[in-house]
């Protein structure tokens, strides 16, 4: 199996051109994108009492997932 | 079970006022895993009101937080001569548990104030504990007013995400 190797300087570089990359984004609040937001907030899904343990589940695997990750080098 | 769970418990046994915002709330709005975002952080907004916030510290104390303003931990005695310092300043509070979640307590959502979130939140259940979270348009709005990188980054993320899960393919 490949394993991808990686150095300080690549995660550093990675972070630099995301950085940059954020400072340039220009997000407007659309008439779409507002009425995507409002399709969220219509769904059954998403009315008062909806039960969210499956998102707090979910955070929580993501979280130690990520946590065991070791670097191959 | 979630690690927000046991302190909202708490925090609403002794009528705590509080909206959770921040990408924290905005996960709670998601339908599906694609809408979910990684984060170890919940941001709680508060009202300016110093009983309130004493009652939050006291709560979160008693679940085993620890508490700090910037690096340093808050100064004792956390009552309500320190709470109206700290509301003057509308300075933001945090607690850390053991189990490494991190809570902001703010008093401050960019373009809002607390009892204009307050009348529109919507309770979300977790784990049998009513969460109230703000409104997933005060969320991305106060986003897009504060406007840091990582805001921005957020805000690209996630209407990517909902164009992606929620337009209609081209008629064509």
């Amino acid at each position: 199996m490949d394993v991808m190797k990686s150095t300080v300087e690549d995660g550093l570089r990675i972070l630099r051109e995301a950085t940059e990359q954020a400072a340039q984004i220009r997000i407007e609040l659309t008439d779409e994108y507002l009425a995507l937001i409002a399709q969220v907030e219509a769904m059954p899904e998403n009315q008062a009492g909806a039960d969210k343990s499956w998102v707090a589940r979910l955070l929580q695997w993501s979280t130690e997932h990520y946590a065991k990750a070791t670097r191959r080098v | 079970m979630d690690l927000l769970a046991p302190l909202a418990r708490a925090l609403n046994e002794q009528q705590v006022r509080y909206v959770v915002i921040g990408v924290g709330g905005a996960n709670y709005w998601s339908h599906t895993a694609g809408l979910v975002f990684a984060t170890q952080d919940r941001d709680l907004f508060l009202p300016p009101d110093a009983d309130n916030l004493v009652a939050t510290w006291s709560v979160c104390e008693a679940a085993g937080f620890e508490l700090w303003l910037l690096n340093e931990p808050l100064d004792r005695p956390r009552d309500r001569w320190l709470a109206d310092r700290i509301i003057e300043r509308r300075a933001l509070t945090r607690a850390t548990s053991p189990a490494n979640l991190q809570i902001d307590l703010t008093l401050v959502m960019k373009g809002f104030d607390f009892d204009h979130v307050w009348r529109e939140h919507r309770v979300f259940v977790i784990d049998g504990v009513e969460i109230p979270t703000a409104r997933l348009l005060h969320i991305i709005e106060s986003k897009h007013a504060t406007g840091r990188d990582k805001d921005k980054l957020f805000l690209a993320t996630h209407r990517d995400a909902l164009e992606q899960l929620l337009k209609k393919p081209e008629e064509g």
